[in-house]
Parts: C-alpha cells; structure tokens; sequence
C-alpha cells in the first residue's frame, strides 16, 4: 500500500506543474499592469517603471516563468507587494480562518446529508422522501451569492437574530463568535448537504437491495445493525468520494461565501489579490488551493483502500 | 484518479479566472475616475417618492462615549502617509494624523491646522509657516506622547515630497526649520496650488522616531496629533482607533472610532440596518435606494468634486470644426442620460469642466453649455459639411458606467444626426494610452481630484498637459494658458478664483467635450449619529474646529 501511496504522490507533480504554469498564463493574461495597481493612478511613469523593475516586471515573460518555477522548487512563493508580505505568510495568516468555516460547514453538511439520505432510502417513494429529494436539488442548484444574500435579508436585517457580516471576537465570548459564523456555514453547508444527502440515499438503495444485506436480514440480524453497520459500510466508497470532492470545493466555495459575508479569510484574500493585479499571491493561492485538492484526493485514495481492500489503482481506476 | 485530480485542480483554476473577469471591472471602475476616488449617488432621478423617515429622539446635548463603525468598501493597505495609494487609506489617516493646513467645512477656504498662520513671499517660492505650540503626538512604542516640533513638520513634508511614489507634494523643493516654531517651504516654481496639496493625507505630520523606529510597519502603527489614536489594524477586517483626550482642537465626543471593510455595497447596507455600522461610505447602486427607502435610516447625498465627460478631439478628425462640436452636444440630451447611467439616482446632470464642489466654480457659465435641440443640431452638421453625418470612434475603459454612457451616445448621434460611433473599450491601461496619444475621436471619463481648480483646469485645459491624460485631445488657447498661469503665480484665493472663472468661461465657449454629470458623495446613516458633516472631497473627519460627532445612547 505505502508503494501505492507514493506512486500517487509521484503521479500529483505533473498535476501541479500544470497548475503551475496555467495559472502563471492566467494571471499575466489579466488585462492591467500590477506597478500601476500598487502605485495607484497618480503614480508617475518613473515610480511605476521602478517599481516594474523591482517586481521583475520589465523581463520577458519566459525569464519571469523560469525565475519564478526556480523559486516555488525552492519553496519561495514570493511576495504580495500589495500587502508587502510574503505570499506564505499571508496563506498561513488566512487559511484557519476559512478552515473554521469550511470544515464546520462540511460536518453539519455530512451528518445532515447522511441522515437524510439514509432516511430516504429506507423510505423510498414516501413522500417524506420525495420532499427531501426536492430540497436536495434545489440546494445543489442554489447560487450561492444569491442564498447568501437571502440568509442575511432574512436571519440579519428582518428577524434581526445573526448578525450580518464579519468574524466574531473569541474575546466576546464564545457566543460572538459562533453567531458570527452560523451563516456563512448555512451558506457553504447548503450544496454539500444536498450533495450528500443524494449520493447516500442511492448508494444505499443500491446496498440494502444487494442479497448480501437479503442474507443478514433473513439471518434475523437486527434491521438498525443491518443498516447502520453493514450497509452503510457497503455504502460509504461513493460518499467518501464525494466527500473529497465537497472538501476541495468548499476552498473555491468560500470565495464567494467569505465575499458576501466580509468573512477574512482565503476568499476575500484571492478576490482583492486578483483586483489588484497582486500576480505572486494569485499564483501562490491557486498553487495552494491545487495542493489542498491533491492532497485531499490522495486521502481518499487511501481511505478507500482502507474501508474497501479491494480496490487497486495498480489496474486504473477502481471501486465505483 | 489521476486524470480527475488534475480535472479538479484545473476547474478551481478556471473557477479564479472567471473571477479576474469580473475582478477587473470592479478595479478600473476606481481607477477610471482618475484619481481620489470618489463614489457616488443622489436625488437627480426626480421620480424617486420620498419615504417618512422616523424621528429619534436627540438630546440637546452631545452624548458622550460610545462607538462609532463606518463602513469602507475597500480594505486600506498601508497607512503610512507618505506610502498610501489609496483613497481608503486616507480616510483613517485622516483622522490619527494633523496636517499643516486644511480644508474649511464647505472647502471654500484653506484655514490653519498645525501650522497657526503662513505668509508667501511676493514671488510666490517661500512659504514660512509659524507651528502652533502645545500640540502633542499620540503615545507610542519610540516616543512617550512628546511635544511636536517644527522639526516633526519639517521632517514629514521632506519625506512626502521625496519618498511618495505619487508626488504628491512634487512642487516643494525643501522645507526647513527656520526658528523655534517656524518651518520655511521653498518651491521649485511658483505654484498656488501648494497649500492645497498640504491638506492631503499623504502630507500629515508624523513623528520621526515612530517612522524610523517601525519601518515598513509605520503604516500599521500610524501615530499622529490627531483625534483618534491607533488601536490596532487588521487588513481586509478593521482598524480600530481611540480617542486621544489630549486632542489640541476639543476632546472627542466618541469613545472609538471603527473602519470597518465591507466590499459589497449591499451588504454594507444590510450592516447599517442591522447596527453593526453607523455609517456606509460609498454605497452604489442598489444599496443607495434600499437606504433611501428605508425609514429608520438617512441618506445624506451632495455632489461630489467629480465631473464624467466626453471629451472632442481638438485637432484631428470632424471635432476640430466647433460647429461639429456643437451639433454633437446638442444632439445628446444629457439629463435623460444621467438618469439612465445612475438609475438610483447616484449622480447629478452638469454642464462644466469644473465640479460645482469647487471654489472657481461659475454657475454664470452654465448659459454658455448648448441645450438639447436634435434639430438644430442636424442644420449645423450639414452647416459643417457634413449633411449625411459621418463615423468616429469613442475610447472608454471597460466599466459598466462608461460602457452604458457609450451605448446611449450611440444612440443619440445616430438617430439624430446619423453619426456612426464605434465604441473603442479596453482596460484602464491602454484606455489611458489611446486617450494621451492624441488619436481618438472621442473619450469618455471622469476626473475627481481637489477643490482648487488647479486640479481640473490646468490638468484638463492647460497646453502644457497635452500628451497627458488629463489633455490628450490637445486643447490649446493662448488666453486659458495665461489665465491658468497667472492662477497659479497669485496667492490671493479670491484673485484666483477670478482667473479660473475667466479661463472656465473661455474653455466653456470653446465647447471641448460634454460634460455630463457629477457623481454624488453618498453616505447612509443611523440617525443616531450626530453632526456628521459631509464634504464635497468625500473625506470623512470626525472631529475639528466646526463637529465633532457623536451618538445618541
């Protein structure tokens, strides 16, 4: 398995030097020049031809490419000369923040999304299911900016419960702090519920009809030990898939989510880089992010072949 | 699993580029209005209805302590004076730091600040300014909250003028310590438009050990003479300021001043109606009319020093010929199209290069602009030799804004006059390379800077700034020249002000452009803040000499 393991890993470096290079095209195919940015529109030609200079601006672009992949290998992402940072720094100040987010957002959505789909699948065609099977597509279908701005006309300017923007003071007390982030997580916790909630409940139909879990309940095995244990068990490949794909999503989710609520973190970091023409902390974010989704992908490879020994990756792709 | 990794990794990719799409409207939008940036809103749009706003309850007298929370729509960066770039920045340094001089409440006047009184040598090169005694910083981490000094003064006007990428102080030479409390400016040439300059935030004074002492970090450990000193700075979040109770002017009413970002305008809206904001500056769109609406908030509009125009090529092309010019401006109706562009009532119809805002501004000029008139407008294009109209290109820069004014132009000169206008629009910076060459036809912009009309008139009208952005349709006219000059040699304001008029009367006959409306500074309010006062410039001061705002409890 470690031999998987690190073929996987080996395999993700063309992934990245691919993300590399597109996003390093990508940025510099913004129109804007990032000196005037900086500088703002009074500066001078002569501070803004400086300041090309001091950015490395003023060589070619392949000579910007060569220096700046000689300086990822290095482990060197630059730095943010719109937050004079380097571009580390401002990753490693801003990402609790939206993990805070996001991962809470991912485990209500996965309890949520499991009960549901369980529930449903055990009641196929009632109308509880149906109800849930609606829901469930108008939450995958919901845009987020626009449910965003909905939760706070709602929640913040009419019932005057939550408020409507910004991160809590754990100073204030805890309660700041959880009230800040209840809707955001409801915003970024929307698709993944729905996501959820479908994947288990047809994985499951597929499971509970198999004649292995016919055998266990005519074995006259307890039905919540056949379901809770066994079937779902059977059950989980897909979900945890889905689960990888939801996590990495979650990052590009929050963009907009952390956008809409002031929220400071990733996402409203990428959002004013890329306003600002900031090219090494686009770069360095994007970097980050395709990391993230790397990452998270390897680990549902290996959880895979725990929950599931069968699957091999020595003969392409396995499991469902 | 491979191959969808790199699936995924490319689709969060696309996902960040199509935001640099819509990330590039947002950011050309602040920089096509050449300059400080003034956002904008009002109650042009007649049609409005007015909604019943409810009374609080003020007490006669001002409330002390609490809160305040304004709202900026864009997360200051550095906060250093002489580094700042941008408009936001200003707005918090504002109110940590002192200048030698400012701006009077309605910006008619340049009154005394840290500086008690001046006098400019006859030649117009030497400023002496005599520094007002007792005037202490804010404590800080290099300094105990010492004495400020001439040498404080001299020491940060020095530094703005050599340091700051943005020149904003290029016309001093050197400024000097000329006895105990007396600091000598001296000018490269004469220019009147130097005490102006003076009020911008970029020339606030600072102590120096506090700037040596932090280095680049200055910025996020501002300390100044001002009202509020620094509590602490968050990017992209807040900066939280207390009040100074040694402040030289009058203690503050307030307790805590707090910018706070909020990026969307509607949900700075949304903050105001929920209480977590006291004041939204720069609301758009939207936002301005759910605040219009709204009976438990007020909405405090007033035209800014901004002026959006098209402006004719003086050279080249069929504009050269002033009849040309005068039939295109009489075919576009102008109030219908400020209504269209600012749908909520974010901008007023204007007619003059100059801002109402300023104090060279002549509303006697007003006379001079052509009114809507199709019809005379098509006699006088077959006048000019052009009976069946002819093509001409229209340089903007990809903003919504501009892209609806170039859309309606369109439109007018077609129907009226049968002029073909293709719509030329890139990003700001090759908009403002086509629009300095001297090549287009046409283009459209804004311009927002100072109340001195040195920032509108030299910049838009004076022969020397052809090639410029400001001139880049090469407007020549010996008089303007000379009137301009003089402008900028007398020290007199009230003399001043008197050649700027003649020369705006001289440029208005000439018909250089439309220009077509002033975009309003817009703030909404919680009406339980008092004695806020709004300024043309969009600078928010909390406390001075006229206010000093506070909050009913």
């Amino acid at each position: 398995m470690l031999k998987t393991i690190l073929k996987r890993i080996l395999q993700s470096i063309p992934t990245l030097l691919i993300v590399v290079t597109v996003t390093f095209v990508l940025t510099r195919m913004i129109p804007g020049n990032p000196a005037r940015s900086v500088l703002g529109p009074q500066a001078s030609p002569d501070a803004i031809a400086e300041l090309e200079e001091e950015m490395g601006l003023n060589k070619s672009k392949a000579e910007q490419y060569v220096d700046y992949m000689f300086n990822v290998l290095k482990g060197d992402f630059g730095k943010s000369y719109v937050y004079n940072k380097p571009v580390t720094t401002l990753i490693a100040e801003r990402i609790p923040n939206t993990l805070v987010i996001t991962l809470t957002s991912l485990v209500i959505a996965l309890i949520i999304g499991l009960a549901i789909g369980v529930f449903s699948a055990l009641h196929q065609y009632s109308i509880l299911d149906y109800v849930f099977m609606i829901l469930a597509l108008v939450g995958v279908s919901m845009p987020i900016f626009w449910l965003g701005m909905m939760l706070v006309m709602t929640f913040s300017v009419n019932l005057g419960w939550l408020p409507a923007l910004g991160m809590g003071d754990l100073s204030n007390g805890l309660g700041d702090f959880i009230s800040h982030m209840i809707l955001p997580c409801f915003c970024l916790a929307t698709i993944p519920t729905a996501t959820f909630a479908r994947i288990t409940r047809s994985s499951m139909l597929e499971v509970i009809n198999n004649d292995s879990i016919k055998s266990l309940r005519a074995r006259g095995i307890k039905e919540s030990v056949v379901i809770w244990k066994h079937a779902l068990k059977n059950a989980l490949p897909p979900i945890v898939t889905v689960l990888g794909l939801q996590l990495a999503q979650a990052f590009t989710g929050a963009i907009l989510t952390e956008s809409i609520f002031s929220w400071p973190g990733m996402g409203t970091m990428i959002v004013s880089a890329i306003d600002n023409r900031d090219y090494q902390l686009i770069q360095g974010t994007v970097l980050f992010i395709a990391v993230v989704f790397v990452v998270v992908n390897l680990l549902v490879d290996v959880v895979y072949m725990l929950i599931n020994p069968r699957v091999s990756y020595e003969s392409g792709k396995g499991g469902k | 699993m491979k191959r969808k990794s790199l699936a995924l990794a490319l689709a969060a990719v696309l996902c960040v580029s199509s935001l640099t799409a819509c990330g590039s409207s947002g950011n050309d939008s602040k920089k096509d209005t050449a300059d400080k940036g003034t956002e904008a809103g009002t109650e042009s749009g007649g049609e409005t209805k007015q909604v019943e706003k409810e009374k609080i309850e003020v007490p006669d007298e001002p409330t002390k302590g609490g809160t305040l929370t304004v709202s900026l729509s864009s997360s200051p960066r550095n906060l250093d004076p002489a580094m700042y770039t941008g408009s936001y920045e200003g707005q918090v340094i504002n109110n940590v730091c002192d200048r030698v001089v400012e701006y009077n409440k309605d910006l008619s006047e340049i009154v005394p600040s840290l500086a008690e009184s001046w006098t400019v040598s006859d030649d117009g090169l030497t400023y002496v300014f005599k520094i007002r005694q007792g005037v202490k910083f804010q404590k800080g981490k290099y300094q105990d909250g010492r004495e400020m000094t001439a040498d404080d003064v001299a020491y940060s006007l020095n530094r703005s003028a050599k340091e700051s990428s943005l020149n904003r102080l290029d016309m001093l030479e050197n400024a000097e310590v000329t006895g105990d409390w007396e600091v000598t400016c001296t000018l490269a040439e004469p220019n009147a438009a130097f005490l102006t300059a003076l009020t911008d935030a970029g020339n606030s004074v600072v102590p120096k050990e506090e700037v040596e002492g932090w280095g680049d970090e200055f910025g996020a450990h501002l300390v100044g003479t001002g009202p509020f000193a620094m509590e602490s700075f968050e990017l992209d979040q807040q900066s939280v300021l207390v009040k100074n109770p040694d402040y030289w002017v009058a203690e503050p009413n307030l307790d805590k001043l707090v910018f706070k970002v909020i990026t969307d305008s509607n949900q700075a809206a949304n903050a105001l109606k929920t209480g977590e904001i006291d004041i939204a500056s720069s609301i758009t769109g939207e936002a301005v009319q759910s605040v219009r609406d709204d009976s438990k908030l007020q909405l405090m509009e007033m035209p800014g020093l901004h002026v959006a125009y098209i402006y004719f090529n003086q050279v080249n092309g069929p504009t050269a010929d002033i009849k040309v010019r005068e039939a295109l401006i009489k075919a576009i109706n102008v109030e219908e199209m400020t209504a269209s562009i600012y749908q909520y009532g974010e901008a007023v119809p204007a007619k003059l290069s100059l801002p109402p805002g300023s104090w060279g501004y002549d509303a006697s000029c007003e006379e001079l602009v052509p009114d809507y008139d199709p019809e005379g407008a098509k006699k006088l294009l077959t006048e000019a030799g052009y009976p069946d109209g002819f093509e001409c290109d229209l340089y903007i820069s990809n903003t919504a804004l501009r892209e609806k004014m170039a859309t309606l132009v369109q439109a007018y000169l077609k129907t009226n006059l049968n002029v073909t206008v293709n719509i030329n629009k890139s990003e700001w910076g090759t908009f403002s390379e086509s629009a300095s060459s001297g090549n287009a036809d046409m283009y459209g912009m804004s311009w927002t800077w100072y109340p001195d009309p040195y920032f509108f008139l030299n910049k838009l009208f004076s022969s020397k700034e052809i090639g410029a952005l400001g001139n880049g349709q090469g407007f020549s006219n010996a008089e303007v020249d000379q009137l301009l000059d003089d402008a900028l040699k007398a020290t007199d304001q009230n003399e001043r002000a008197e050649m700027y008029k003649k020369a705006l009367r001289i440029v208005t006959e000439q018909l250089p452009g439309i220009f077509y409306s002033n975009e309003n500074v817009i703030h909404g309010l919680n009406p339980a803040v008092q004695d806020f006062v709004q300024k043309a410039d969009n600078q928010m001061f909390f406390v001075t000499p006229w206010t000093n705002v506070w909050k009913v409890q």
